[in-house]
């Protein structure tokens, strides 16, 4: 999909993602610290399956399982020199899900690579590895991209650079934390001059994910939102999440999230989905809120 | 040559906020030139520096870059002072901690915030950085005399080396207590493995090489 077509479709109406990926594979049995992307590999039928519950759910557009599909984090998670193979695989199967109407967004998440200080990669290294993997997700039959959780501008706005060099449509989504001072990257970039500037590199549409309650975020966007930022989107967490023994579950419920959602699209949102702890519930909760007729 | 003063306490207090490296080893080189106790320089210089870099952090002033840069500029002061601070014979400062990603692991973003918050919180911090054996781990703690040793693993494959690590650190008859994190990690792990306390973020981090450090005290009294 071009560029153009979907902001036209991001403005003509607010557009439902999916919830989260990884939550959904683990519930399903994926082992703690296995990259999600084995199940390309080892559970396509299961993968398929999780993919085809977000459809069932209503969601608009699928991402594929390949948020850590990157030459780099793939070899760092025994997946080496696989990522051309496995960006096939995912697009394949989200496909196989999302049928003719819903879209498959191939989906890229951070490197693994650190920019100074806290590593020693360089922007080509980083741009090199967007690139092989944004071409792969294109020649694979991905309708857009979409980058996320990405906490370093740097790195941000290098993905982009690469990406477009697809010519496929772009949705950008960086991760911000609440501090005493505002919204903030961990590496300190402030909410919305960072969105302005991925908007101004060419994302076609720029968000936050992850990290934050649909609340918290909620105040994300409406801060965004006064400031102009346009085609906005929001991917919260299920809550915070409440570690145990048993492992880590999220606090929020469907419900909540759902009137947060509302309150963003009144705020001007126009891309919105879930993240960590959600689920093909939440996305359905999120359908009903979307298919009411002042959510337009 | 002209002789120089002595470099100031506030400019190696500068040199630690503005996360210049060079600067804090040239100061902390010219500070033990100029006569200049290697106690004092490292309490009265450098560790109030790392301790503002910590308050700016929890203030929302300073983010992960700054802490960073912060933590890696009294990495270099200290590589300098070491070999002149006098370890076993009195030196009561600072407690000091090795700081590593296990063998197998480059995962780094959360190690190196960690890290930067022990050092930020008065800890003298050896980062060994990434895909570190454990015999490394061992090797400098011993070298250091570190109270603490802490260990990050995210994935299932690697977090079988802190089990390895807390056995050669036992067998190695080390003081040093071994503190996990990562992803994966949970306390239940942390028990099955023998480790002496587990953390699920940079900030229960600090907590738990703190009651660490606490413990030891009371069961010497």
């Amino acid at each position: 999909m071009q560029p153009h077509e979907l902001r036209t479709r991001i403005e003509a109406g607010p557009l439902l993602l999916d919830g989260g990926l990884g939550t959904m594979l683990i519930r399903e049995g994926l082992d703690h610290g296995k990259a999600p992307e084995w199940w390309l590999v080892e559970e396509p039928d299961r993968l398929r399956s999780i993919h085809r519950r977000y459809a069932e759910a209503g969601s608009d557009i699928l991402l594929t399982n390949t948020f850590g599909g990157s030459e780099s984090k793939l070899a760092s998670m025994g997946l080496g020199g696989r990522c051309r193979e496995l960006s096939h695989r995912a697009v394949e199967l989200a496909r196989q899900a999302a049928g003719q109407r819903i879209l498959v967004a191939g989906d890229m998440g951070p490197t693994g690579l650190s920019l100074p200080p806290i590593g020693s990669a360089s922007l080509d290294e980083i741009r090199d590895q967007y690139h092989a993997q944004a071409s792969a997700l294109a020649a694979a039959g991905a309708d857009l991209l979409v980058l996320e959780t990405v906490y370093d501008r740097r790195e941000a706005l290098t993905a982009i650079e690469a990406a477009r060099e697809t010519g496929l449509a772009l949705l950008v989504f960086m991760t911000f934390e609440s501090r005493p001072r505002g919204f903030f990257t961990l590496m300190g970039d402030p909410l919305v001059p960072t969105l302005l500037a991925l908007a101004e590199a060419g994302a076609d549409g720029v968000g936050m994910n992850c990290s934050v309650s649909s609340t918290v975020m909620l105040r994300m966007v409406q801060e965004a939102a006064s400031a102009g930022v346009e085609r906005l989107m929001a991917q919260p967490n299920a809550g915070d999440p409440l570690p145990s023994a048993a492992g880590v579950t999220y606090a929020a419920d469907p419900g909540t999230f759902a009137a947060d959602a509302r309150s963003m699209l009144r705020s001007g949102l126009r891309v919105v989905g879930g993240c960590c702890g959600t689920t093909p519930e939440f996305i359905g909760s999120l359908r009903s809120v979307l298919d009411q007729p002042e959510a337009r | 040559m002209p002789t120089t003063s002595p470099p100031t306490y506030p400019s190696m207090q500068e040199a630690i906020l503005s996360g210049d490296e060079r600067c804090a080893a040239g100061l902390a080189r010219a500070a033990i030139d100029s006569g200049l106790l290697a106690l004092d320089i490292v309490e009265k210089g450098f560790i109030p520096g790392v301790k503002r870099s910590g308050e700016l952090w929890e203030a929302g002033e300073y983010f992960l870059p700054e802490l960073v840069a912060s933590a890696q500029a009294m990495k270099a002061a200290m590589e300098v002072l070491r070999p002149h601070l006098e370890t076993g014979s009195g030196w009561t400062g600072a407690a000091r901690v090795v700081i590593g990603t296990v063998k197998g692991d480059i995962h780094d973003i959360g190690k190196s915030l960690v890290a930067a918050l022990l050092s930020a919180n008065g800890f003298l911090v050896f980062d060994e950085g990434v895909d570190v054996p454990v015999e490394r781990f061992v090797t400098r703690a011993r070298e250091v005399e570190a109270r603490i040793i802490c260990a990050s693993a995210l994935l299932t494959t690697t977090m079988g080396v802190q089990r390895q690590l807390v056995a050669a650190v036992r067998s190695a008859r080390l003081d040093s207590k071994v503190l996990v994190g990562g992803a994966p990690v949970n306390l239940e792990w942390a028990t099955s493995i023998g480790a002496d306390g587990y953390a699920d973020s940079a900030v229960t981090a600090v907590t738990a090489a703190r009651r660490i450090l606490m413990e030891a005290a009371h069961a010497t009294t």
